[in-house]
């Protein structure tokens, strides 16, 4: 496999192709995605932000693969995504849903480990370490429902952390939980990518923490969705949920990211079909 | 959160707790009405009620005077009751064997459920035991016939609860086990089945209940053991303590069907209730 092979910063990761997706055909096909590319190389933290109901949960499925656009083509690591890729995870918005309820912690981010990752003890050392990462020691014996739901987020991103994924996608994952515990998550996950030197696409629709958190802004518009601007983050690093959030570039961009999705884009003529 | 500390152990000591409480409460009144009988029996004689005694007296006789070499069980336990209930348990292994089966399939596909719904929901409005007399026709009248018929039976309550368990999975759930790429043979078996569990079980519930009714049923007809059988003589030479003594050991065997299934449940189940005494 080629998971564990270390790769070097600025190799291309994820290529997406003039995509495009229209659910259902004659008068009650709707067009969720219009011609949309982008690419994310090695080590980034790209989010993804756009208007609610902009075909960011459409476009999601289709990277993963449990969709298979109308238009275009998605590459990963060079390969063209058919089905499901190897050496990607995602972390799903519905953590509740997501694990299972009648697992432990620690069964369930064993869980999608299969004896192709290693011995018995190579996927215990990975559980332990990845649950450790997101700062659930001691949490291992519990069920996912005796936690707290931002706990539950942190075993779900610990199961995919575990599993050692090449790209981490992220849908929308703090939506569910209080302001609180969401800055906090925000900050484990520049922490772990930082870590795992992970590659990861984040999709939300929170203006501020697609700024805070990522290299690049990708703006889509309404539907049918498609790359208003690709915004550069030049802030500096690490981050700091208050002195970032003062920065006066922080505050410029999150304004112009603001304004890009309330002008819905600049929608070209040609596709108001 | 405090109730993140709860431990299964407590929850189960506190169900087996109020279950026994529950069974004093009702033992007890259940011995009060014996009483009543008894004393309503000995004070006016009925030819067909007879007096709890006599019935203790006639089971005694009926179940418990074997040779000691088999533990002084008579043929009434080692021939009819093992015979009733290895066919009804066989039955019951088959049936909701099929119907999980069966049910996941259905469940997990639009087109197959769009296709069968119609069908299941016709054929299952046939009463299981008016289709007994086809059973004897199509399978003859031994054993084979009577477990097949049970399987029948039972396979409906499994089959209908299974798929509707199936099919109200949550997307997410199956999403997630695509994404981690996940075999189908441990999807199913990993994810479906247990996430369908709740429900299935409550198919299997109904359905132990239903694999004793059929199992009686089929002993009615044609058979040359059993409790059904049995009942059927005892009918037909109008031995009224015997008929008695048939039906206490009924409403005994079902009693416990229904402990076991509730035990497993509890232990299968452990997490589904549980979670939900947290919500």
């Amino acid at each position: 496999m080629t998971i564990n092979t270390p790769l070097t910063d600025n190799e291309l990761i994820l290529d997406v192709a003039n995509v495009g997706h229209t659910y259902g055909n004659g008068e009650t096909a709707y067009r969720a995605i219009h011609d949309l590319s982008f690419s994310i190389s090695t080590g980034e933290l790209v989010s993804i932000v756009g208007p609610s109901g902009a075909g960011k949960t459409t476009l999601l499925r289709i990277l993963a693969g449990l969709l298979t656009p109308s238009q275009g083509s998605v590459s990963l690591l060079g390969k063209k995504v058919t089905g499901v890729p190897e050496g990607m995870a995602m972390v799903f918005q519905d953590y509740s849903r997501s694990l299972l309820p009648w697992l432990r912690v620690e069964k369930n981010v064993l869980f999608p480990l299969s004896t192709e990752t290693g011995s018995k003890e190579e996927r215990q050392r990975l559980s332990r370490e990845a649950l450790h990462a997101v700062g659930l020691d001691g949490h291992e014996h519990k069920y996912p429902w005796q936690l707290s739901g931002g706990m539950q987020q942190r075993v779900a991103i610990a199961r995919a952390l575990a599993y050692r994924p090449r790209l981490l996608l992220m849908d929308e994952p703090f939506a569910s939980v209080d302001a609180q515990t969401r800055s906090g998550l925000e900050d484990l996950v520049l922490r772990i990518r930082a870590e795992y030197g992970m590659t990861i696409l984040f999709v939300t629709h929170d203006i501020d923490e697609s700024v805070y958190l990522a290299d690049r802004v990708l703006v889509l518009s309404k539907p049918p969705a498609t790359l208003v601007e690709d915004v550069h983050i030049a802030l500096p690093s690490p981050r700091d949920q208050i002195s970032t959030k003062e920065d006066p570039e922080f505050v410029h961009l999150r304004g112009h990211v603001a304004r890009l999705i309330r002008a819905g884009g600049p929608v070209p003529a040609a596709i108001k079909d | 959160m405090s109730t993140s500390t709860v431990a299964a152990p407590n929850m189960v000591v506190r169900g087996l707790k109020d279950l026994s409480i529950r069974f004093l409460y009702g033992f007890g009144f259940l011995i009060v009405l014996i009483l009543v009988w008894e004393w309503a029996t000995v004070a006016v004689p009925s030819l067909f009620f007879p007096p709890p005694s006599r019935i203790l007296r006639t089971s005694m006789e009926l179940f418990f005077s074997g040779s000691p070499a088999h533990l002084f069980l008579t043929e009434a336990i080692t021939v009819d009751v093992a015979g009733t209930v290895s066919r009804m348990l066989l039955g019951f292994i088959i049936g909701s064997t099929v119907g999980i089966l069966a049910g996941t399939a259905i469940g997990r596909s639009m087109i197959l459920r769009e296709l069968t719904d119609p069908n299941v929901e016709f054929l299952r409005s046939i009463p299981a035991t008016a289709t007994l007399p086809l059973f004897i026709i199509l399978l003859g009248g031994d054993d084979g016939m009577r477990i097949a018929f049970i399987a029948y039976a039972v396979m409906w309550f499994v089959l209908i609860n299974t798929t509707s368990g199936v099919a109200s999975i949550h997307r997410t759930l199956i999403d997630t086990a695509h994404t981690f790429r996940i075999g189908r043979i441990k999807t199913l078996f990993r994810v479906i089945i247990p996430a369908a569990m709740p429900r299935i079980f409550a198919g299997l519930r109904i359905g132990s209940t239903v694999s004793l009714l059929a199992a009686i049923v089929s002993e009615l007809m044609l058979a040359t053991n059993g409790i059904g059988h049995r009942l059927i003589l005892a009918q037909n030479m109008f031995k009224m303590a015997d008929l008695w003594s048939w039906l206490v050991l009924l409403a005994i065997l079902g009693f416990l069907l229904n402990t076991l299934m509730e035990v497993i449940e509890r232990k299968v189940l452990a997490w589904d209730s549980l979670a939900r005494s947290q919500e």
